[in-house]
């Protein structure tokens, strides 16, 4: 039964909520399990959807859901030890949001009715929120309410967007119920006007939810307030959750034969989030900061992929797994940097490698993986995506591409270095690490590792089964 | 003739025109409830295919209950606890946002005109101005105001606004109750999520001036 993968995250929400701090963490960590056991089943199709009408079980999604509940199983590990050093007054408030963020994310993979994608979306939104207020600081206050504020309103667009689309099939007289299912088999039919303005919609809402530029605005505020594990959430599952709702649009216009308009879109937000990034990122004082800029790049890159089409949408899911691995590990390195140090500003950091050894190998191979390094899997989807570009004849935009992929990795660099090798005998460690907190960062990065190796077939069966809706070839 | 319905998007527009003038948090939030009322009353009056059953009635009721009671309760709650109560150098003016608003009509008549909707039932070409100035006046709400509470009703008018639309273009979504109803569930705890936030910064300021907010920048 699909349903399950939201239904029991909502229902554990609710009772952690109720229950002592303690006990609330062992819950979280099973309903982890639970949640990996049936993704399992689900990804094997040993069970199937219960009723089609609301949900089905798509290879775009089973995707994103695998990788939000791999990520949400070791996050949730992290979190419990992480809970341990931290004094936090309403603990269970965030265990609680913890499993309701991850309820409304399963259903936001796979939600099937236009409207419903859209309801978990905002769900999202409004669960995740508690996460980022919970030390109820000024600037955590700050983060929080411009997070609710412009997701708010972007996502409204975004049902102004879906209304567009049902319209366009009510002007061609077509009746078939509003999921992307059935509106992908009659999309020859549906009126192009309105069909692209509903695109547009859709892609300035749920791209503000993704961190595409110019809507980012709310990414690096709230991703460096959050509490680490949260961080890492959201950058590593709210984000796919968000690119989905996207991508299920562009599958539809692609169905349609409107495919080039939408991957021209495409490409223009993620060119324009890369350029973004790499401007700010330059500069950057905040480590989380700098990780949540390098999410707007890579949240650009995926969509530059999509839009490219053939090799390089390849490259856009290899670069969203990757991604989320890589950049979750990091988070949760910076959460030990931060626990470390106390502060999240660069130049009070230094030394890790001598002060803490095992988060600073973490901190800085994921590093190395999230700037397109060999061994690690970004180095792979970077280069399919560039190598697609230049097949599809697109020389201006991949040269834009490689010059803020440069930028961004000189300026990331320089600042990383500081960090971890430019050694200071001033700064004292305040908590020290621990074996609990390193190995969760440190198996993400190894399972990134992993699947740059070994790609198991049934992923790229999937993978395959995804791309094929907008043109996407694995080889060239 | 004049249909009812047409008396309810006249006064829609009324309370986004009064809406943009006023500078008392408390009359915005009484305007709220009004337009609240009124939004989710326009279909009942519109000449529905189907007819009315008794679903579709239970489901406005609720709508009415909902935007006309529960979310203006909330945000009459928030007004109360907060200290100011009046909104003080608003970004742009009241008699600017005013005429923006007016522009604003002009402008919907002018979009509606060209969009071609031969197929558009008579009434709701009228709902469909309604409801693109009601967006828009939403919009210059969210924007040109530093009160948090004043954003949070800018939000709820763009809501409106977006819900009319849908009236007027999406008829297949008002058959389906299980996802209204998650739209409106959604919008609820939206406000309520607002409302703590909300709360929770006057605690900390003392006031809930958005400008106070302006800690985290590059």
């Amino acid at each position: 039964m699909l349903q399950l993968v939201f239904l029991i995250p909502l229902i554990a929400g609710g009772v952690v909520y109720f229950l002592p701090a303690k006990k609330g963490r062992l819950i979280l960590l099973g309903t982890a399990a639970i949640h990996v056991m049936i993704t399992a089943l689900e990804w094997f199709k040993v069970i199937g959807p219960l009723q089609t009408k609301y949900f089905s079980a798509t290879p775009e999604g089973m995707l994103v859901l695998a990788i939000m509940s791999f990520l949400f199983l070791f996050i949730s590990i992290y979190t419990i030890f992480y809970m341990g050093e931290v004094e936090m007054e309403k603990e269970p408030v965030f265990n609680s949001s913890m499993l309701l963020f991850l309820s409304a994310m399963s259903m936001v993979a796979i939600a099937d009715h236009i409207i419903m994608l859209w309801v978990a979306v905002e769900a999202t939104t409004l669960m995740s929120a508690p996460l980022i207020f919970v030390h109820r600081s000024k600037e955590s206050l700050e983060a929080t309410w411009k997070y609710v504020l412009i997701c708010s309103v972007g996502i409204a667009l975004a049902l102004l967007g879906c209304f567009f689309v049902i319209f366009s099939m009510e002007m061609s007289d077509i009746h078939v119920p509003i999921s992307f299912s059935a509106l992908t088999t009659v999309a020859a039919e549906l009126n192009p006007v309105w069909l692209k303005a509903g695109f547009i919609f859709i892609v300035i809402g749920y791209g503000t939810k993704m961190g595409l530029a110019p809507m980012h605005t709310w990414l690096p505020d709230a991703h460096s307030e959050a509490p680490s594990p949260a961080s890492a959430l959201l950058s590593g599952a709210l984000l796919n959750c968000a690119f989905l709702g996207v991508y299920r649009c562009h599958q539809l216009m692609y169905a349609a034969g409107l495919g080039d308009y939408s991957s021209n879109v495409l490409i223009a937000f993620g060119l324009a989030s890369m350029l973004v990034s790499a401007v700010f990122i330059l500069n950057q004082t905040d480590y989380k900061r700098m990780l949540a800029y390098s999410s707007v790049e890579n949240m650009g890159i995926i969509a530059f992929g999509t839009g490219i089409g053939g090799i390089a949408v390849f490259g856009a899911m290899l670069h969203m797994i990757h991604h989320s691995l890589v950049k979750s590990s990091l988070f949760l390195s910076a959460g030990n940097i931060l626990l470390g140090y106390g502060t999240k500003i660069i130049d009070k950091t230094g030394g890790m490698l001598r002060l803490l050894p095992k988060t600073g190998i973490t901190f800085f191979a994921g590093f190395a993986g999230i700037s397109g390094f060999p061994p690690f899997g970004l180095f792979i989807s970077e280069l399919l995506i560039i190598l697609g570009a230049i097949k599809a004849g697109r020389y201006v935009a991949i040269s834009i591409f490689i010059f803020c992929l440069i930028l961004i990795f000189a300026g990331a660099a320089r600042l990383v270095m500081q960090m971890v090798l430019k050694d200071r005998d001033d700064v004292e460690i305040q908590v020290p690490e621990k074996w609990m907190r390193a190995l969760p960062p440190l198996i993400l990065l190894l399972t990134s590792l992993a699947l740059v190796i070994w790609l198991p077939d049934s992923l790229y069966q999937t993978i395959q089964n995804a791309i094929s809706s907008v043109g996407g070839t694995v080889n060239g | 003739m004049i249909h009812i319905s047409n008396i309810l998007l006249a006064l829609i527009l009324l309370s986004v025109l009064l809406s943009l003038r006023s500078n008392r948090l408390m009359a915005l939030v009484k305007l709220m409830a009004f337009q609240g009322i009124v939004v989710s009353a326009v279909p009942l009056f519109l000449e529905t295919e189907h007819g009315l059953t008794f679903n579709l009635f239970m489901f406005f009721l609720l709508l009415i209950l909902v935007k006309g009671l529960v979310i203006p309760g909330l945000m009459y709650i928030a007004v109360k606890r907060v200290v100011a109560s009046r909104e003080i150098e608003p970004i742009i003016g009241y008699h600017a946002s005013l005429f923006a608003g007016l522009i604003m009509i002009v402008f919907s008549v002018y979009v509606t005109n060209h969009l071609h909707l031969a197929m558009l039932p008579v009434g709701h070409k009228l709902l469909l101005v309604t409801a693109i100035t009601t967006m828009g006046a939403g919009f210059v709400l969210l924007m040109a105001r530093r009160k948090a509470i004043t954003q949070v009703i800018g939000y709820l008018m763009m809501e409106n606004g977006i819900y009319l639309i849908g009236t007027a273009l999406a008829k297949q979504v008002h058959t389906q109750y299980v996802v209204e109803f998650a739209v409106l569930l959604d919008l609820l705890v939206g406000v309520l999520v607002m409302g703590i936030v909300l709360n929770d910064i006057n605690h900390t300021f003392d006031d809930v001036d958005t400008a106070l907010l302006g800690q985290l920048k590059d």
